[in-house]
């Protein structure tokens, strides 16, 4: 059935509760004005999601607008006490990953061409503290597009597991949420992920593993 | 600590929700292969936490919400019922339609306008606003012809808002003629799915155009009445009106 895109009276009363920091004037009609504040404060978040999960920009961009109208179409045609217990983020990040699952099933998932996500401005900006030589940014944009791909690599449920763990840093009961499994469950892939991954990057990335040795040595 | 559990506490850790903090490290200093791998798997959470964020397109927002608002208008555009209410033969009906079609029929036992409303809202998840006044001279039309005649199969109705199948279900039915039935296994047979007489029988249930998709013309295999929304007394005498059954016939499966 096509949904309903209306939206709801309590719809307002929602956005106010659930997007801090954003006033809805008094009076203003509800819509969709209002949830342009919900898209602005996740666009980022999910579309990095997506980006790593897809491993392509316009995936990506195309990922979190399809994610954002479900989003507004659902929330439109849920009650208001739906609405009230809904935990937004978590929420988003479903609907993105299913959006995603989706468009990773109906397309062919080997060599993913890495849209120049290791740009090495990216890299650059990124660590403008540390001032690198050229040839260590080249060096290190290497080693960026070589964890990417390896975790494109991934079967989809590990890579939504360690994407969500280590990249976006949500805890493991929001990644339970997010993927509905148990908690055991996103543990054991997280692990799964970790351990795949050591196996793929471990003798290419040992500087950078390194690093991280360094960075998280035992207290 | 064993390493198993260690292994699967160090990670709560990071986020500072390992109660048992102390015996995890008191583990991970005592044992070697357990460094070892706390060592990788940091290593390798480090390495993801380093690729770059890209940023999302500065066009992304505006893009998703002109998305959204074309969206809405088409929908607005093409939903918008109006429910106006009619005196019929049978009661009160109240009848919500758009430019394309009748989408919803409601017959009032009483409850009024505004509980045929929210009855549109529940089963097809659209809002209707109430007319102004009469409904258009073909809704009008299409009403008498049934009362008149019984005819359904070219009634302009609007079924864009029910599922796939249940439309298949409804066009096949608005095809039986007056003074006729058929049951839900034939109906099924004939949508070329033998096994779902049930399923047609709970999309007839459904129904959200009674009397114009007649689904009172569907009874089950044996000849029972079965079923009706608006109570089966209504479809026995929406059958005996057709003509199909005779009143004594009728008091007959009454008594069955």
């Amino acid at each position: 059935m096509t949904a309903l895109l209306e939206t709801p009276p309590a719809l307002k009363e929602f956005l106010v509760a659930n997007v801090p920091r954003v006033e809805v004037p008094e009076g203003e009609i509800p819509g969709v004005e209002h949830f342009e504040r919900i898209v602005e404060q996740y666009e980022r978040r999910l579309f990095g999601f997506a980006l790593r999960m897809t491993g392509n920009r316009e995936d990506a961009e195309e990922i979190v607008q399809d994610a954002f109208v479900r989003a507004y179409r659902a929330l439109a045609k849920m009650s208001p006490e739906q609405r009230a217990e809904l935990k937004l983020q978590p929420w988003l990040y479903t609907i993105t990953l299913n959006v995603t699952r989706n468009r990773l099933r109906s397309k062919k998932p080997t060599n993913v061409a890495l849209d120049a996500l290791a740009d090495p401005d990216a890299i650059i900006h990124q660590n403008n503290a540390r001032s690198e030589t050229p040839d260590e940014v080249i060096q290190r944009s290497d080693e960026m597009a070589m964890v990417e791909r390896a975790l494109l690599n991934l079967p989809v449920h590990l890579r939504a597991a360690a994407t969500l763990r280590f990249i976006e840093g949500r805890s493991h009961p929001e990644i339970a949420e997010i993927l509905q499994q148990p908690i055991g469950t996103v543990k054991s892939h997280v692990h799964r992920a970790v351990r795949i991954l050591r196996r793929v990057l471990g003798p290419q990335v040992g500087r950078l593993i390194h690093e991280g040795d360094a960075a998280h040595a035992l207290p | 600590m064993r390493c198993r559990e260690v292994v699967a506490a160090w990670d709560d850790m990071r986020c500072g929700q390992e109660p048992r903090r102390e015996d995890v490290l008191a583990h991970l200093r005592a044992c070697v292969d357990c460094q070892a791998a706390y060592a990788e798997f940091e290593g390798v959470a480090y390495c993801l936490s380093c690729l770059p964020t890209v940023p999302p397109p500065q066009s992304l927002v505006p893009r998703i919400m002109a998305h959204i608002k074309e969206q809405c208008e088409q929908v607005r555009v093409r939903r918008m019922i109006e429910l106006a209410t009619v005196e019929a033969p049978i009661g009160t009906l109240h009848v919500g339609y758009r430019d394309s079609g009748i989408v919803f029929l409601f017959i009032d036992r009483g409850e009024g306008v505004q509980a045929a409303a929210e009855h549109v809202k529940r089963r097809l998840h659209v809002s209707a606003k109430l007319a102004s006044g009469p409904p258009p001279h073909w809704v009008r039309e299409a009403l008498d012809a049934f009362f008149a005649t019984g005819r359904t199969a070219g009634a302009p109705i609007d079924l864009t808002d029910v599922t796939e199948f249940e439309r298949s279900v409804f066009e096949l039915t608005a095809q039986v003629p007056p003074g006729e039935v058929r049951s839900y296994g034939w109906l099924a047979n004939r949508l070329g799915k033998s096994n779902a007489a049930r399923a047609v029988g709970q999309a007839l249930a459904n129904n959200p155009i009674p009397l114009l998709i007649p689904c009172h013309r569907i009874i089950d295999c044996r000849g029972r009445l079965n079923r009706y929304a608006y109570g089966v007394e209504l479809k026995r005498r929406l059958l005996e009106i057709e003509g199909y059954l005779q009143e004594e016939t009728a008091a007959g499966l009454r008594s069955s």
